[in-house]
């Protein structure tokens, strides 16, 4: 349970730091007292190399062997009851391990719902163990754990050395996802590494292929209980002298159980009469643990005894904290020395600032904290919750204000921290936070209906998430006048996010402007509000005008709003404001547009966040730049990329600009029935959302004009008809109108469209394709100079931006050729013009591609293969280490360029081209 | 499986573990009366339902208490109007 400071003190790598000392000691595991003693005072060094940490564990020779021999095996599971002495065997096989073996170690951390964080804990204790730096893990929002883990997988494929993976209390993972993953990366990861489990039960994870394949190793319970000599070895370490009959009967008493060996040194030591112990021990029926860990506590002096009860309530803690809860002061010390006694006290990191209790010892604590003092728990509660708070671990404030009972208090920090948790991607953690609140809790504060609906939103739960946003609307006035300021800029921040997730922009029109207002009044309460919902509110408010067509202010949003989430070190946000301003503008050139979607992509890239759907509109907005431009082959494969990314939860306004662009990338390639597939496609998106999309135009006017070329000239002017109610952009619509004339043979009737226009009127992009038809027009009237000085017109509009791509939509290579023999003042553009005219559009045409299928990728090649299978989408994805996401898109590439429409006709087509052996069922490889 | 499972009607169980359990150990388990026989400790008492059983049991792991039985004695007669009253004994 990490708050800001997140998975810093969970993830600890212990290097094969011990080598140096096995060697001076012999070759280490040769069962002696001596190494045991060695083991036992033995020092540590920690990955970092810095402060020695004093482990004090005994070196248990022949359990150091059995485990050995099952890292022969891929997969060990140690599965044993608490104080069975699991985390200190992995501790003390880690630092006596081969100096080639890497052990990265990873303690779940108790109560683990959010499979985010325990993914992060793993990459971060991997990357300890190895040589590499350790990367800052950022936690983001909408976390794809396949990806994690298929992430890893391709870390451990790149390690030299194997390294072993030893996930310490699993039992504590109640993440059905994160299990899953586990169960993935456990039959995936290169069979050179290894996984330790060690757990209270047996782990929910199906491992029966790895069983099969014997490569699964299991110690027990059994495995682990101390041997005689054993007991006599920890016993001669902490110096106490027993008998060999009383030491023979305690074995027999404590059954070879470690936590009660340890327990009965820890009270032996320093005890006046030893054989009486160990006598009254022997003799007692009670349960042993409660026994013995009241013997041992009652050992304590009073001082620590009251601070080890006092500060059970938190799951860790430091000095100060401890302090706090004891009301005293020097407890630092006091747990410093309870670790160097072994007892039951552990530090988390190498500075040995934060310590955490055995658990064993922490429930036992608790408990007779609440019998003794049970009036004082809820202030101590209070008392946790606000330290945690006041040092930015939030997650622990709520959950220590819950346990106090405090609900306003937990709902007011809830209200403060939910961006933040979203924007972390604490996702499992919020929803477990939330479930904490009694019943009903969020009628009673509209604060936390909000988080809720962020919650809900950010898990693409939009229906759940509005249900929320109006619970929380109508409690507002409830709320006092100092925070109510907060709630409204929240909930219309909010509303926004519902908004361009649903594409619902008309109904959040007023939003838009109160979140404007409230934004440019610089001296309002929106300053002193966390920066993380400003930021959201920046995004959301950017994002909305960029698709409604308002470029400026969508502007001013999304560069105060990346500015902002670069000051407060939030990368995801920065990427998902940058992801949106790589349009072009009165204000942005085509070419500045696109070096700006660049710009997006590589900050993306460098903070690891390239595979997020939020980053599709760069990658899209640079292949439609690409194609303005000219450059069809590079834009294929950014808008590739961008579909790879942005399924299979893509929002309805991002789907629009993707269609539309690759109907642009068919078109320009004079393939007009897969773009009329395209641009049918992004009408249908359009059509989800309530607000017209900036786009609009432009795809009923090339819808209806692609319709027109393939000869459909009733259903195109249906189409124009259908689009009527837009009066912005005519220039799209009025082109379009052009095509149809002309498609019906009447070219007079398109320059009376075309002529309708005004230049001013009409965006630079529809301006070219205008002069283009124009210029079309009089050419097939067979007015030659006329046609010459409109395409001069077009090479005049087209010159600023270099734009391309409309020559090659209205295919206006003879128009252009023409143009050749006369005077221009164009000269360079025109020549890139008839390389495109040459090289892209004009060879390649439908009837060619039905008979010859487009040359499939390599990593098409590789899906194509599994067709003939019966294995699902998700199976050939695991087959290839991929995610489903980009089977899929390969699939549907594939599907495109063999004209397939079901798998069956894509295996038949793709036998016929001789690509699969016929008859082949399964290729691997 | 009868519906008292399927629809995790309370239930009264007896639960057996090894040692006498002193005032701590008894503390972790409220809602059951416990007693010493011989060398064991057996807990008695109303669970509510299957999730009320396993907090039970995982209470018993979390303490290294050894379990020796856990056995179903019967259902509970649905005498009290309020399920929770009964709980609240020592």
């Amino acid at each position: 349970m990490t708050g800001n400071g997140r998975n810093d003190l969970r993830a600890t790598a212990l290097a094969p730091t011990e080598a140096r000392h096995r060697r001076q000691t012999g070759n280490g595991r040769v069962p002696s007292s001596a190494a045991a003693l060695a083991g036992m005072t033995g020092l540590a060094v920690t990955a970092e190399g810095k402060q020695p940490v004093a482990q004090g564990l005994l070196r248990r020779a022949d359990l150091l062997a059995k485990l050995d021999q099952a890292l022969t095996r891929k997969v060990t599971i140690i599965s044993a009851p608490p104080g069975s002495g699991k985390t200190s065997l992995l501790r003390t096989w880690s630092e006596s391990a081969a100096e080639e073996v890497r052990a990265a170690f990873v303690s779940v951390q108790r109560d683990q719902t959010d499979a985010q964080q325990f993914w992060l804990a793993v990459r971060e204790a991997i990357h300890q163990s190895t040589d590499k730096t350790p990367e800052r893990q950022t936690p983001v929002p909408a976390f794809d754990g396949d990806a994690e883990v298929a992430r890893i997988v391709s870390e451990l494929a790149e390690q030299s050395g194997p390294v072993v993976l030893i996930i310490d209390d699993l039992h504590e993972l109640h993440s059905d996802e994160a299990l899953l993953g586990l169960e993935r990366l456990l039959a995936d990861m290169p069979s050179s590494n290894r996984a330790v489990l060690s757990t209270r039960r047996d782990p929910r994870l199906r491992l029966s292929r790895l069983r099969l394949a014997g490569e699964v190793a299991e110690l027990r319970a059994n495995d682990l209980r101390f041997s005689e000599q054993e007991t006599r070895d920890v016993l001669a370490a902490s110096s106490i002298s027993l008998s060999d009959a009383g030491a023979g009967a305690l074995h027999q008493r404590a059954e070879g159980w470690a936590a009660g060996i340890r327990l009965a040194a820890l009270s032996l030591r320093g005890h006046h009469d030893p054989e009486r112990f160990v006598a009254e021990f022997s003799g007692t029926d009670r349960a042993i643990g409660e026994y013995l860990m009241a013997e041992m506590l009652g050992g304590q002096p009073r001082e620590v005894r009251s601070m080890l009860l006092r500060t059970s309530i938190v799951e860790r803690l430091n000095g100060e904290l401890a302090d706090l809860l004891a009301s005293r002061s020097g407890s630092e010390q006091m747990l410093l020395e309870l670790e160097d006694a072994n007892a039951f006290v552990m530090s988390l990191d190498p500075r040995r600032t934060w310590f955490r209790y055995h658990h064993l010892l922490a429930d036992f604590l608790r408990l007779e904290l609440r019998r003794t003092s049970a009036g004082e728990i809820p202030d101590l509660h209070r008392q946790a919750s606000r330290w945690f708070a006041d040092h930015g671990h939030v997650v622990e404030a709520v959950r220590h204000a819950l346990a106090a009972r405090d609900w306003p208090g937990a709902a007011r920090l809830v209200a403060d921290h939910s961006f933040g948790w979203v924007l972390d991607g604490e996702a499992g953690t919020i929803s477990a936070v939330l479930q904490a609140f009694p019943e009903g809790a969020s009628a009673d504060h509209p604060d936390l209906a909000l988080a809720h609906a962020a919650n809900e939103l950010n898990q693409g739960r939009l229906e759940e998430a509005a249900a929320q946003l109006a619970l929380a609307e109508s409690h507002v006035q409830d709320v006092p006048p100092r925070r109510r300021r907060r709630l409204t800029v929240a909930i219309a921040s909010l509303r926004l996010g519902l908004a361009r997730r649903s594409g619902q922009f008309t109904e959040v029109i007023e939003q838009v402007n109160l979140l404007d207002a409230s934004i440019a009044d610089e001296s309002n309460e929106l300053n002193g509000m966390d920066d993380e919902l400003r930021g959201v509110a920046l995004l959301n408010l950017g994002i909305v005008e960029t698709w409604s067509g308002r470029l400026l202010d969508a502007e001013r949003h999304l560069s105060a709003g990346a500015a902002l989430a670069q000051t407060i070190g939030r990368p995801y946000l920065e990427v998902a404001c940058r992801a949106h301003q790589g349009f072009p503008s009165k204000l942005v050139t085509v070419a500045a547009a696109r070096a700006r979607g660049l710009e997006a992509v590589a900050l993306a890239e460098r903070h690891g966040l390239d595979d997020r759907p939020i980053l599709a509109p760069a990658l899209g907005a640079v292949a439609a730049m690409d194609l303005w431009m000219g450059e069809f082959d590079e834009a294929e494969r950014w808008l590739d990329r961008a579909w790879q990314i942005a399924e299979p939860h893509i929002d309805p306004a991002t789907a629009v600009l993707l269609h539309v662009t690759a109907g642009m990338l068919h078109a320009g390639r004079g393939q007009h029935e897969a773009a009329l597939g395209d641009f049918t496609a992004a009408a249908q998106a359009q059509s989800l959302l309530t607000g017209v999309h900036t786009l609009a135009p432009l795809i009923a006017g090339w819808l209806a004009a692609t319709q027109a070329r393939l000869g459909m000239t009733e259903k195109a002017s249906q189409t124009l008809d259908e689009f009527s109610g837009n009066p912005d952009h005519k220039g799209a619509t009025h082109n379009a109108r052009a095509v149809i004339c002309m498609a019906v043979g009447d070219p007079d009737a398109a320059l009376d469209a075309l002529r309708e226009l005004e230049d001013d009127d009409i965006p630079v992009f529809t301006l070219v394709e205008t002069h283009l038809l124009a210029g079309l027009a009089h050419l097939s009237l067979g007015d030659r100079n006329a046609a010459a000085a409109a395409a001069e017109l077009a090479l005049a509009a087209a010159e600023p931006d270099r734009l391309l791509f409309s020559f090659a939509m209205t295919e206006s290579a003879e128009l252009v050729d023409m143009i050749r023999r006369h005077e221009t003042a164009h000269g360079a553009l025109l020549a890139d013009i008839l390389d495109l005219l040459r090289d892209g559009a004009a060879p390649s045409t439908d009837a060619q591609r039905s008979t010859a299928a487009e040359e499939l990728s390599p990593s098409e090649l590789r899906v194509l293969r599994y067709l003939p299978t019966n294995l699902t989408r998700p199976e050939i994805a695991r087959e290839l280490y991929v995610s489903v996401n980009t089977v899929n898109t390969h699939i549907r590439n594939i599907y495109a360029k063999l004209g397939a429409n079901d798998r069956s006709t894509a295996v038949q087509q793709a036998r016929e081209l001789r690509l699969l052996s016929s008859g082949s069922s399964r290729t691997t490889g | 499986m009868d519906d008292r499972q399927v629809f995790g009607q309370p239930g009264v169980y007896t639960i057996r573990i090894n040692g006498r359990l002193g005032p701590t150990a008894r503390s972790a388990f409220p809602s059951m009366v416990s007693e010493h026989k011989g060398s064991e400790t057996v807990l008695t008492g109303v669970l509510e339902d299957q999730s009320a059983l396993f907090a039970v049991v995982a209470q018993i792991e979390a303490l290294g208490l050894e379990l020796l039985e856990l056995r179903e004695v019967g259902a509970r007669p649905r005498l009290s109007p309020d399920p929770y009253e009964e709980r609240n004994h020592p």
